[in-house]
């Protein structure tokens, strides 16, 4: 392989890296954002437990609050919280796939680099 | 709060750090800082609101009843209308839901989550504060190894001056 040749691969394996960092802050973003939706409706389950039989519970749908069965809230609330911890199991698992994979790129692209430097260094000498 | 589980691997050496990676660290160490610092406000600030919840549900007594009051459909725009239930509220819970509470019922809520939030602020101090000390070692290291490179150079710098002259006094 000549050496500009090496120079684009470089190049080439440079911006995949680059694209694969980004995909992966992506993927933290996303499961912060579920952890704290899973606080939030942890703290309404909790809150639904305490609540006598008799208590009425609304949705809010668009601007109107509309009536709902305090059973069927409560299994709403459980259905999202499976939901979401299914989820962050799907992030979770995906992250680890990145970050083996990043790191494999950048062991990849080190060694391109050595193979660089050292290819230059022979053609100048 | 997943940076609770971090205060046990902080127990490298610090004096066996290059200058560079503790410049690194302490740059680290800041940002979780103003981090930490940024969400205990928030938190303060949440706090604040559910002590607001209480004292407006403070006002939503039996001897209310009918009085004239004023609602605000924004911050600057209110219609005048009658409080006619001094017994139950409405309370949002998270999440879109909304129950229906006694005032009672509605002030505990609202305790509870004050109570909630403390507790997080209190854990969150613990850790900023723990924060803080790191960085304060940090920098007393740090000012140290700097004022031991600036020695260094100067002594280098003197006996090469020192070399200097004795070739011209030769």
């Amino acid at each position: 392989m000549s050496l500009a040749a090496l120079e684009a691969k470089i190049e080439k394996e440079v911006t995949a890296y680059n694209q694969l960092q980004k995909e992966y802050s992506k993927i933290v973003s996303g499961r912060q954002t579920l952890e704290s939706q899973l606080k939030e409706n942890e703290l309404v389950q909790t809150e639904f437990e305490l609540l006598d039989d008799e208590a009425t519970i609304y949705k809010m749908i668009g601007p109107v609050l509309v009536k709902q069965e305090q059973a069927e809230a409560k299994t709403n609330v459980k259905k999202r919280l499976d939901f979401i911890r299914s989820e962050i199991n799907r992030a979770e698992k995906q992250i680890k796939d990145l970050d083996v994979k990043l790191e494999k790129k950048k062991i990849e692209l080190m060694s391109l680099q050595t193979e660089f430097q050292k290819r230059k260094e022979a053609a100048s000498a | 709060m997943s940076k609770s589980a971090q205060p046990q691997q902080q127990s490298i050496d610090l004096t066996t750090l290059p200058l560079p990676q503790l410049q690194a660290v302490r740059q680290q160490l800041d940002e979780e800082i103003t981090h930490l610092t940024s969400s205990y406000t928030q938190l303060k600030q949440a706090q604040a609101k559910f002590s607001a919840c209480i004292e407006a549900l403070g006002a939503v007594t039996p001897d209310h009843q009918d009085r004239a009051i004023l609602v605000p459909l924004t911050n600057s725009l209110y219609v005048p209308g009658k409080l006619n239930n001094t017994e139950r509220v409405i309370v949002d819970v998270g999440t879109g839901y909304y129950v229906d509470k006694k005032v009672e019922d509605a002030k505990a809520f609202y305790k509870r989550k004050v109570e909630f939030l403390q507790g997080n602020l209190d854990t969150l101090q613990q850790t900023i504060i723990a924060k803080q000390n790191n960085m304060r070692v940090l920098v007393e290291v740090l000012q140290y190894k700097m004022m031991l490179a600036r020695k260094e150079a100067a002594e280098q710098q003197a006996t090469q001056a020192g070399s200097a002259t004795g070739t011209v006094s030769a």
